[in-house]
Parts: C-alpha cells; sequence; structure tokens
C-alpha cells in the first residue's frame, strides 16, 4: 500500500471522528491511488453530506467515492420470545 | 407475559427532529416499556439531548436508558442526563429501577460499562497507571451492575442493560482488533454469577442482534443499525 494513501486514510477517519456535524467512528475509509472510498451508514441525510462536504473542504483535489447510507428508522420487527 | 422494546445508538443530533418520532409515538402498541442502551446523542451536547427529550416526552410507556460513550463527548453528561430525565424518562449509570407492568416487575440494572476485551484477550490492571486506570474504569462498572442486579431480587425480571458488551458473540461483523474497545467480560460475570433474563447492548454498529453468555443468559445488541428498525420487541415471562 502506498504510504501516502495509508496516512491519509487514518487522518480522513480522525477527521470525521472529531467534525461536530458529525462525530461519526463507524465509517471506512480507503485510500487507493490517491481517490478517497468512504463506506458505511449515518444516522441523518444531512450527515451524509457533511462527510461529502468535510473530505471535498479538507482533503480536496482528489476523487472522492461515497457510499454512505442512511440507517431505516421504520419499527418495529416482529416481536421475539426470549426463555 | 412482558414486552420490551429496545434500541441503542440513535445517536440524536440537531437534524434528528422528528426521525423516531412515529415509532416512538406507537411504543405502547407494541411493548410495555421501552429501554434504549446509550449513545442517545451525537456527541452529548445538552441541545442534541433536548431533541431526543422532545420526542421521548411523547412515549406512553416508562423510559429507561444508559448513556454512551458518544453522550460522554461534548464533556456534559449530567447536562445530558437532566434533560433525558425532564421528559420523563430514567437514567442509569450503576443505579437500577424497576418498572410495574400488567404482567409484573420488570428491574433494570443500568451501566454504560467500558472496554477491555475478552476472556482470553483482555487487557490487564497491570503496568502503567494509564492502563491500570483504563481497566479500572471496566472493574467499577462491572461491580456497579453487580450492585444493581443484587438489588432487583425480588423482581419478576431482570434486565441487565448496557451499552458496551459483555460477549463477543454479538460482535461478529466488527473488526476483531476493535474488540477491546468494544466491550469486556468483566460485564457479563455479574450477569452469570448474580442472574438476569436479558442483557441488551448496544455500541457495535457492525456487530449482530443475537449471543448468549457463558452462563446461559440470552444477549441483544440493539444497536439501530443492526436491528434496522426503529426498536426491537422481546416478550418475557410467558
Amino acid at each position: 500500500m502506498d504510504a501516502q494513501d495509508h496516512y491519509l486514510a487514518a487522518e480522513i477517519q480522525e477527521a470525521l471522528a472529531r467534525d461536530p456535524r458529525l462525530a461519526e467512528l463507524h465509517l471506512d475509509v480507503a485510500v487507493v491511488g490517491g481517490a478517497v472510498h468512504i463506506t458505511g451508514e449515518v444516522a441523518t441525510i444531512e450527515r451524509r453530506d457533511a462527510v461529502l462536504d468535510l473530505v471535498r473542504s479538507r482533503f480536496g483535489g482528489r476523487d472522492v467515492h461515497c457510499h454512505v447510507t442512511v440507517t431505516p428508522t421504520e419499527g418495529p420487527q416482529e416481536p421475539e420470545a426470549i426463555g | 407475559m412482558i414486552r420490551i422494546a429496545a434500541v441503542g445508538d440513535i445517536h440524536y443530533g440537531d437534524d434528528s427532529t422528528g426521525r423516531l418520532l412515529p415509532a416512538l409515538r406507537e411504543v405502547h402498541e407494541h411493548a410495555d416499556l421501552l429501554l434504549i442502551a446509550g449513545d442517545l446523542t451525537r456527541r452529548g451536547a445538552a441541545a442534541e439531548a433536548e431533541v431526543l427529550a422532545a420526542e421521548l416526552s411523547q412515549v406512553q410507556v416508562p423510559v429507561v436508558a444508559v448513556l454512551g460513550n458518544h453522550d460522554y463527548e461534548a464533556g456534559e453528561p449530567e447536562r445530558v442526563r437532566a434533560a433525558i430525565e425532564k421528559a420523563g424518562a430514567v437514567v442509569l449509570e450503576g443505579e437500577s429501577a424497576t418498572v410495574r407492568a400488567d404482567g409484573g416487575t420488570v428491574g433494570v440494572a443500568g451501566v454504560k460499562g467500558f472496554g477491555g476485551g475478552f476472556a482470553g484477550a483482555s487487557g490487564s490492571s497491570f503496568g502503567e497507571p494509564e492502563m491500570k486506570l483504563f481497566m479500572a474504569t471496566t472493574e467499577l462498572a462491572a461491580a456497579a451492575l453487580a450492585d444493581s442486579l443484587e438489588s432487583l431480587a425480588s423482581s419478576d425480571l431482570r434486565i441487565a442493560l448496557m451499552h458496551y458488551a459483555p460477549i463477543p458473540e454479538t460482535l461478529q461483523g466488527e473488526r476483531l482488533e476493535i474488540y477491546p474497545f468494544l466491550g469486556s467480560y468483566l460485564l457479563c460475570e455479574p450477569v452469570d454469577r448474580i442472574g438476569a433474563d436479558l442483557v441488551l447492548h448496544g455500541h457495535a454498529h457492525r456487530g449482530r442482534e443475537k449471543g448468549v453468555t457463558p452462563g446461559g443468559t440470552a444477549v441483544r445488541n440493539v444497536a439501530e443499525p443492526v436491528l434496522r428498525h426503529a426498536y426491537a420487541v422481546y416478550q418475557l415471562g410467558g
């Protein structure tokens, strides 16, 4: 793996955690050949947009592939009997 | 029979208004109480907790919650707790609450918990003070959980509610390298020693829902991204 890609992926991951719009610890970040790939799930559409905004504004000038989806909220699932 | 609705990791923020409201308004049609397994907020700001509190105030069954690691990020967990409690919910940290339902009494022992890892692959209280503090945090949480479970001996049902995971089984799907940050076997030991009917936790968004303690108690990871629903409903005692 390219060393620059390696450290950039870690830096983006940390930025996603520290950005107060996101506080996001559950996204996967990979950088391959300078292109950023982000996958995972967030709670709202606003946070999905903020992921893209953060990466473009702070780590601009590269291809960004954002495959982040929004967690569904339908409820509830079928009851389960325990015990 | 008692029906328990449960969810964790709902991560409310100023962009969450109304997100779970339709499902929360109808909890009483499905369950006798609602338990929330931590990470009520995105980053632990009191203003975020107030967004959730406004929606919890419309829930027509008792609500009992614990805080999660996200609820500590802004450094004001006591304000998060106060906002949630103002809405009529109970927030537990090493404490217990008893809810009276038609099917009997439900005792809930609640603790955030902490990490450390699992038997055979756990951190030890050894070496640097920082490492000892890390493990002592989990040990204190486990001791508080034990005291809370013991205080509920007369309840018809006992539920252990926590944020961090007590077993590795419900973490499957997460990267193995981060298991020590996701939970600790120390949170499971009091459950098997003292007894509980169900353990609920969150924190592991990529884990799986169902597991069991070494002593045979059902464990459910109710992190919302795992459930893929607003909450799960478990029926006990019948």
